[in-house]
């Protein structure tokens, strides 16, 4: 092997430096055995760099490698999907730590560290992410200059300068690309990320689902309105109808559940002002979207379903962002087909004492809008209690139990318990899930939306009115729906009880909000611009300062920058006139005359530092040997190396010293 | 490709490099004697970015796009950083030793930076003569040429460093070692940068000495050199052509005279005369053979400290000794038959 072909020891460590960051952002995902194998891989190299171990052979190679996906198909149950995908190329990467001989080796390692940076990006593009994988770019790239520096020292610095510099220098070039490369759909499909959580709500609601989701601090959506923000209190973000009761659980129907006639939106009026705004919700491996009552998005791939809700037919894998118009005084749904009318009043079998419960109140009130008025105020008026830590109700009547015995439940509860009473009478009702209310945020007028918004309310139907909101959670607890969760939930103190951490707790520390919601602001910012652009958002902007779609416009318009962006470093790297770096003597020899003249010593023009120095120590007789001797340490820099910079740093910081010293002889 | 084709490519290339850069001691270089092209890396590179942008289209994920862009101009930025890193290098040749044939000649470069920009990992070298190359398969455009005597350098701003480079040297004559190449693939990997240089360098080879034979003044009986020189003197032995160098009073000017070509005398002392190395004195080798053996008796006698002139058909030194007779008498070998070049 050509000496010019090793590894230097500096690229070395910085491998191994990159290795380890670019294994925090997936450390989460990949099975714990996967990080020890990168840490037997430091290991194993370390100890051959002491000499205390050879390097693998091919055959324990070939039998690891083979050993890392068999452990890998173990961990996942498949060596499909993108979570072991990653944790397969984060093995390989640890294992080619223990094969790195030569340079090639090392570029291989590097560029596949700026692939396992890319596919950190897959699972986050948040800030912190980004930031993260900026390092990790960096590092990477200090790897790679390093390889190329077998001279270089332990503390040289340089290579990691030079890194950021080319960094930066193409940077500017990587902003109009990313602005300007069309952007086209997926080339073929590709494995998901099936081991994340679905979160959010989901289509299914039992008792007990939403107050998990309540115990969340995270970000479900963020919402910028044209206008006004509408009162919290009329923020209900519908996302789930759920129209089926199977047993004690609740769930929207499948597309094919619905005969083909009914699958249009049907009877709607829409009426008074509308409202304008734009969501960008965060990733929930579902297909819900969320909008304000009767929403209508022009978003391409954006489906509006029978029960008025929209829903994309992509699973939303990443941030989507969405425009929506509402108008929430719209009516729906003015005509019940029968087939309707059969699907949302049907029941399972149980619960005897809640329908007696439900046929007495419709006895007593003779209608069913005064129907709806009694059972809100038989909660109201019975103690039932709001609570995020209801008891258990068993398999057997739960609805019973609840209403007649344990009185306390969340909103999922009393949604339930609504749903079945109204449908005991014949009264179409069902349930909506969704998120209630929203913290605005004042720094750019967005209004936040928590998973421990979610809710659930009930849509019932009325001759005339067509399907009505009724939230009979408002009737426990109207706190819940004028101040949000954390209030009505003051007394019990289990708001966010199991994240001691999130700034969210601490809402009432003021720098601690202040720097939550600037944070959030800028996430807005940055999910608005960066990780939301997409096509349509490109196509609107190329419009706006382009005028009109070209090619040879968009394609010149990104000649020109990189061609302008390059001359610019061309300048920067190539300048040759002018004069150097002023030569340290000269800049040390100003520093001395400065002294003396302070001294009261000016130089006379026309006079040698030499003979200035002679009258110095002619007038101050008792130093005359310490300034001779200066002035020779100072003419000796006439004849510094320069590549030398180390050693005469020293000396320099020295000579300094005692030039400044001089200012005390009197 | 035929190998006449590759041939004419090949001249066809060496004249345009002539005309681009032309042979001088000292060359600066400059944007018209830098040359650039991906490495091998680089395609690789190349091929790591395709596949990161095939990963970004299909996850639509804009990070990632970030991500790709922000390395294909790094790419781009490289391709400055590595001109810059070759640029305003000003290479000397020194000078080079002289050899005899079949050693290795050391070749002095003096590499200088100036004071703005520093230059590292630069390899200098030589690359193998077109004959003795491996054949070059497609992959290998993206690879230099192999390279002999090969020296990694770094140099910083505003310093200079000399170098030594040893090449195998052929046969006797001018050994020039051909355009001096230097290369780098700094700062990335992913661009090589070079430059062919001609620095106008060359080393005389030598002979290479062999002991064949001996000068005729010691052969036979033996007898020192010395007491021979002190023996008779005008013993006729023959008559020869004449050639430039001969003493006048020596010149046949009787069979000039009769319309013979002009020759001259010889006289036994001549032959003899132990300071004398001649041409004629190994009658029987090839000429070859015969400047090595005469090559093996000049160093011998240097050695000895004796006084020697050496008579070649083309030339003849007159008999002196020390390092300057050495030096003339080895340039007289070497270049016998070589015209001196301009």
């Amino acid at each position: 092997m050509k000496q010019a072909q090793q590894l230097p020891r500096p690229a070395l460590v910085w491998i191994i430096a990159a290795q380890a960051l670019l294994l925090l952002p997936h450390i989460t995902r990949v099975p714990v055995w996967v990080a020890a194998v990168y840490l037997a891989a430091f290991i194993w190299r370390f100890q051959a760099f002491r000499g205390r171990l050879e390097l693998p052979g091919r055959w324990l190679k070939v039998a690891l490698s083979g050993a890392a996906a068999a452990g890998i198909a173990l961990s996942f149950g498949s060596l499909l999907g993108m979570e072991p995908m990653v944790a397969f190329l984060l093995t390989a990467f640890a294992l080619k730590l223990t094969e790195m001989r030569s340079r090639k080796d090392a570029y291989v390692v590097v560029f596949l560290g700026y692939f396992v940076c890319l596919t950190a990006f897959l699972f986050s593009q948040g800030l912190l992410m980004v930031g993260c994988g900026l390092v990790m770019v960096w590092v990477l790239t200090t790897a790679l200059v390093s390889i190329h520096r077998p001279g270089a020292a332990w503390r040289d610095t340089r290579s990691m300068k030079l890194a950021a510099t080319m960094l930066l220098q193409a940077a500017p070039l990587m902003v109009i690309l990313f602005f300007l490369f069309p952007r086209i759909g997926p080339l073929w499909s590709v494995p998901l990320k099936s081991h994340t959580a679905k979160t959010g709500m989901s289509d299914t609601l039992r008792p007990g689902i939403v107050s998990r989701l309540s115990q969340s601090p995270d970000v479900a959506f963020r919402v910028r309105f044209d206008g006004e923000i509408p009162l919290p209190r009329e923020l209900y973000w519908r996302g789930v109808v759920m129209s089926r009761a199977d047993g004690d659980t609740w769930r929207s129907l499948g597309y094919f559940e619905v005969p083909p006639r009914e699958r249009a939106e049907a009877g709607v009026v829409r009426e008074g002002p509308s409202l304008s705004y734009r969501i960008i919700q965060e990733a929930t491996q579902q297909s819900h979207l969320y909008g304000l009552r009767y929403a209508r998005s022009s978003r391409r791939g954006v489906m509006h379903l029978h029960d008025y809700r929209m829903y994309s037919p992509a699973i939303v894998e990443s941030e989507f962002q969405y425009a929506v118009r509402s108008w929430p005084q719209a009516r729906f749904g003015l005509e019940l087909s029968n087939w309707r009318r059969r699907i949302e009043t049907r029941l399972p079998e149980g619960n005897p004492r809640t329908r007696d419960l439900a046929a007495r109140l419709l006895s007593e009130a003779g209608s069913a809008p005064a129907f709806v008025d009694a059972v809100l105020r038989h909660f109201r008026s019975q103690p039932f209690f709001y609570t995020l830590q209801p008891p258990l109700l068993g398999q057997r009547d739960p609805m019973d139990r609840f209403l007649f015995e344990t009185r306390r439940g969340f909103c999922e509860h009393y949604a339930a318990a609504f749903a079945l009473m109204a449908r005991s009478v014949g009264i179409p009702a069902r349930i909506v899930g969704g998120y209630l209310g929203g913290e605005i945020n004042p720094v750019n007028r967005t209004v936040i939306v928590h998973q421990f918004d979610a809710h659930a309310w009930n849509e019932v139907w009325l001759a005339g009115r067509g399907w009505v909101r009724v939230d009979p959670t408002a009737a426990v607890a109207p706190d819940r729906i004028l101040y949000g969760l954390e209030r009505a939930l003051a007394s019990e103190g289990s708001f966010l009880a199991e994240s001691p951490l999130s700034p969210l707790r601490y809402r009432s520390v003021d720098w601690i909000n202040t720097l939550r919601l600037r944070y959030d602001a800028l996430t807005y910012r940055w999910q608005s611009w960066v990780t939301g652009f997409d096509g349509e958002t490109q196509f609107d902007l190329l419009r706006s300062y382009l005028g009109e779609i070209s090619v040879t416009r968009s394609l010149s318009l990104v000649l020109g920058c990189a061609v302008l962006s390059l001359a610019v470093v061309a300048l920067l790297l190539l300048r040759r006139s002018g004069p150097g770096p002023r030569p340290i003597f000269e800049t040390e020899l100003r520093r001395y005359t400065r002294a003396l003249r302070r001294r009261g010593l000016a130089a006379v023009p026309g006079e040698t530092p030499a003979q200035l120095t002679e009258r110095a120590a002619r007038r101050w007789p008792r130093h005359a040997e310490g300034i001779r001797a200066l002035y020779r340490a100072l003419s000796s820099l006439v004849y510094a190396p320069r590549g030398d910079a180390m050693a005469s740093k020293r000396r320099l910081r020295q000579l300094r010293r005692r030039v400044r010293r001089l200012q005390f002889v009197r | 490709m035929s190998s006449a084709v590759a041939d004419r490519a090949r001249r066809r290339w060496a004249r345009w490099l002539d005309r681009r850069i032309p042979r001088a001691a000292t060359i600066t270089l400059d944007r018209r004697r830098i040359f650039i092209f991906p490495s091998a890396t680089g395609g690789f590179f190349g091929l790591s970015l395709l596949v990161m942008l095939i990963a970004a289209i299909n996850y639509q994920n804009n990070m990632s796009y970030a991500l790709t862009f922000l390395l294909a101009n790094l790419f781009l930025v490289a391709v400055l950083h590595s001109y810059a890193n070759l640029s305003n290098l000003t290479i000397s040749a020194v000078g080079a030793q002289d050899v005899f044939a079949g050693q290795r000649c050391a070749f002095h470069l003096r590499l200088a930076a100036d004071e703005r920009h520093g230059h590292f990992a630069l390899q200098v070298g030589w690359a193998v003569p077109a004959g003795e190359r491996r054949r070059r398969r497609l992959w290998d455009l993206f690879s230099s040429p192999d390279m002999l005597a090969v020296d990694e350098v770094d140099l910083e701003a505003g310093t200079q460093r000399d170098l030594r480079l040893h090449l195998p040297v052929g046969e006797r004559g001018w050994y020039r070692p051909g355009r001096l190449r230097i290369e780098s693939v700094y700062p990335l990997g992913l661009l090589r940068c070079w430059t062919w240089v001609d620095l106008n360098l060359r080393a005389l080879v030598y002979p290479l000495p062999r002991a064949l034979g001996k000068p005729a003044a010691q052969q036979g009986d033996g007898r020192e050199g010395l007491e021979l020189a002190g023996s008779g003197d005008d013993e006729f032995a023959g008559i020869r052509d004449y050639r430039e160098g001969d003493n006048p009073r020596r010149v046949f000017w009787k069979g000039l005279a009769r319309g013979q070509s002009l020759q001259t005398k010889e006289y036994a002392s001549t032959i003899a005369d132990p300071r004398w190395l001649n041409w004629e004195d190994f009658p029987g080798l090839a000429p070859e053979r015969r400047l090595s053996a005469l090559c093996h008796w000049v160093l011998d006698y240097h050695r000895r400290e004796l006084e020697y002139g050496l008579r070649l058909p083309t030339t003849t030194l007159a008999p002196a000794q020390g390092e300057r007779q050495r030096a003339r008498a080895l340039r007289a070998l070497a270049l016998y038959g070589i015209e001196e070049e301009a």
